[in-house]
């Protein structure tokens, strides 16, 4: 075999099993960490009795969903059944290939890419990967062969692909800053110019909504609140597919705290970080894990809104991404476009 | 890597969607022939911009793209509105003005 | 020799299928049996993954298999899959085109929008699978089938009697060709109209879509 496709392979199947362990450690702990925070907020504990502060409860959690009862009810359509849940959770994951969460460094004379896939459009491969993920949901809903699912799962995939929109159009203003589809490059010039959030902040919020309604989480989650349709479109799972959904919500969650710090907060970028006269690997190491708290604080943002705003209608979410949403993101790349003309960033 | 190969793929393609199109009686399914189609054309488009590296073939892929998006989301309006009064998608069954 | 190969794993699948056809409880049993065959068979002949052919070929197999079950399946929810496959097969050819933007635009345009619609209609109309596919009369049907089979006849002959010999290498070409800033470049300078005409026609099909698709208010 080719030399150079043999070390490529290794490269990227070690890449791929690091970042693959590390997601799923940290949806199993986003579970903890939601739990805690949240009961932080309400004034109140959380889970700390499984273990030291209740760090294996996600472990216990684990346990319990896998010896849950898995029913199939015999009215759906299961080829597809048993397809949704992938199809929601695997672009979530795949994501995560075209991030780059540090620099490249030097590792025994081979320069190796904090990056899975350093492809030149990265950003449409974003766009695309989440244009799949309405799948999984819109086929769970149908798939399910009830009312209430089906329901569920059109009014749900509506909110995702309403909201699609808004978040590729505040994506145009960082391109057209950086002038490249490619997300290194987007970091690189984040770190040489400041980072896009100073000058791109309704750009960043309306990034920060569309992610909150594309992830499903309050103040956008009517699909799968407690108290309408039932469970939406994951009525008719239970057990391990059920958390299969839950999982992926989290995913999606990561997925989109990763991108709004790639795309706005810099990246990997440390500002200053050149001052301190690291060696190259300490650097490096410094600056993922720079990465690791911004995504941190992004995803305690999710928590804290998710108990301070009340939850959208309906009928309310949809005229908020097309009537005020949209616009606001077509204003946004005509400012931005002004600005990047002009050459003041 | 003969460049022929994919014309054969997409001449495949191309008679595969047009022979859905004049078999079956569900209006989607021909919307959705009618796509199958289109993409064999852009395939063959894409294979000769490749084969005379001349980036006019992708320009005109991209245009066919936005044709078969308006095209579809037309026809499916039309197919929506079609069934709101026949309660059916079967175009054998819109048949008022057949002689 | 990535031919051979190919037409092996083809023999595999069909074995599935039949077992499939013959005994569809044991799901399993059939699925490990393909499992095995294929995994058989590349260890074999691993070299054959590296070459373009069996790639391209494999693709290409997929791609018409799916199109084929878009138009024979009789429920259309997974007449929509099926032809999902496809424009994701046709999307990697894009890719081994070198057309990088347009596959990447192939999935965000056709699999991730003009198919979320048809899923859209398909659940709003709430269509089930057609009991006993019901086709065009027949007549139509086998004129149809007669004449799609000459028209591809016709295609490979053109196809095939082609004069200048047009070879594929890696390596060969232009790293930037295919490239988002190439695309952007002509559209917006040599076919500026054309564009301009086309945003003139989605802005037409969109009002089109919203008041046909809109339920008459009493």
């Amino acid at each position: 075999m080719d030399r150079i496709v043999a070390q490529v392979l290794v490269e990227s199947a070690v890449k791929i099993a690091l970042f693959f362990f590390v997601i799923l450690t940290a949806v199993a702990y986003m579970t903890l960490v939601e739990r805690r925070v949240s009961a932080w907020i309400q004034d109140r504990l959380g889970p700390n009795r499984v273990g030291p502060f209740g760090l294996l409860q996600p472990l216990a959690d684990g346990i319990k969903f896998l010896f849950k009862e898995e029913i199939t009810p015999p009215h759906v359509y299961r080829p597809v059944y048993l397809l949704a849940p992938l199809l929601i959770f695997v672009p979530a994951l795949v994501t995560f290939s075209v991030i780059p969460i540090g620099p490249a460094v030097e590792l025994h004379g081979h320069r190796v890419r904090l990056q899975i896939a350093d492809v030149d459009n990265g950003v449409l491969v974003i766009l695309a990967l989440s244009a799949m993920g309405v799948y999984g949901v819109a086929l769970a809903g149908w798939s399910s062969n009830s009312k209430y699912s089906l329901m569920g799962g059109l009014r749900s995939s509506a909110q995702l692909i309403s909201y699609e929109l808004a978040m590729g159009l505040s994506i145009v203003g960082v391109l057209m800053a950086a002038g490249s589809l490619r997300l290194n490059d987007i970091v690189e010039r984040q770190a040489e110019h400041g980072w896009n959030i100073l000058w791109q902040l309704p750009g960043f919020l309306i990034f920060l909504t569309a992610a909150f309604a594309e992830t499903n989480r309050l103040p956008f989650d009517l699909p799968e609140a407690e108290a309408e349709l039932v469970a939406g479109y994951h009525t008719e799972y239970s057990g391990l597919r059920f958390s299969m959904f839950y999982m992926a919500e989290y995913v999606n969650m990561i997925t989109a705290s990763a991108l709004a710090t790639t795309l706005y907060c810099g990246g990997y970028h440390v500002p200053g970080l050149h001052l301190l006269g690291l060696p190259p690997l300490a650097a490096a190491l410094v600056q993922v894990l720079a990465f690791c708290l911004k995504v941190g604080f992004f995803l305690f943002v999710y928590v804290w809104v998710r108990w301070t705003l009340p939850r959208f209608r309906y009928d309310q979410l949809m005229n908020l991404g097309w009537k005020m949403l949209l616009p606001a993101a077509l204003l946004h790349v005509m400012w931005v476009s002004f600005i990047v003309l002009m050459d003041w960033s | 890597m003969r460049i022929e190969f994919f014309l054969l793929i997409a001449a495949l393609l191309f008679a595969i969607g047009c022979v859905g199109v004049l078999i079956r009686r569900n209006a989607i399914v021909i919307l959705m022939c009618i796509e199958l189609m289109l993409n064999a054309v852009n395939l063959t488009f894409v294979a000769f911009a490749h084969e005379n590296q001349s980036m006019t073939g992708q320009v005109f892929v991209f245009f066919v793209m936005t044709v078969a998006a308006a095209e579809a989301a037309v026809g499916l309006a039309i197919v929506i509105a079609l069934f709101r009064r026949r309660l059916t998608t079967d175009v054998e069954d819109a048949s008022l003005m057949r002689w | 020799m990535p031919v051979p190969l190919l037409v092996e794993l083809i023999f595999v699948l069909v074995i599935f299928a039949v077992v499939q056809a013959y005994a569809p409880e044991r799901t399993l049993l059939a699925g490990t049996v393909l499992g095995a065959g294929a995994a058989a068979l590349l260890a074999v002949n691993y070299q054959a993954l590296l070459s373009l052919e069996f790639w391209v070929g494999l693709i290409g197999f997929v791609a018409i298999l799916s199109a084929l079950l878009v138009v024979i399946h009789p429920n259309p929810m997974v007449s929509i899959l099926f032809l999902i496959v496809n424009l994701f097969c046709i999307a990697l050819f894009y890719l081994i085109l070198q057309a990088q933007f347009l596959a990447a635009i192939q999935i965000i345009i056709y699999a991730g929008a003009i198919m979320v619609l048809f899923v859209f209609v398909v659940m709003l109309l709430n269509l089930k699978a057609e009991v006993g596919l019901r086709l065009t009369a027949a007549p139509q049907r086998w004129g149809a089938i007669l004449l799609g089979t000459a028209f591809v006849a016709l295609l490979f002959h053109a196809i095939r009697g082609r004069l200048d010999e047009a070879y594929i290498e890696a390596g060969m070409f232009d790293s930037a060709f295919g490239a988002a800033r190439g695309l952007g470049g002509l559209l917006f300078s040599k076919y500026l109209f054309a564009f301009e005409a086309a945003s003139l026609l989605l802005i037409a099909a969109m009002i089109g879509a919203v008041v046909l698709a809109k339920r008459k208010v009493r």
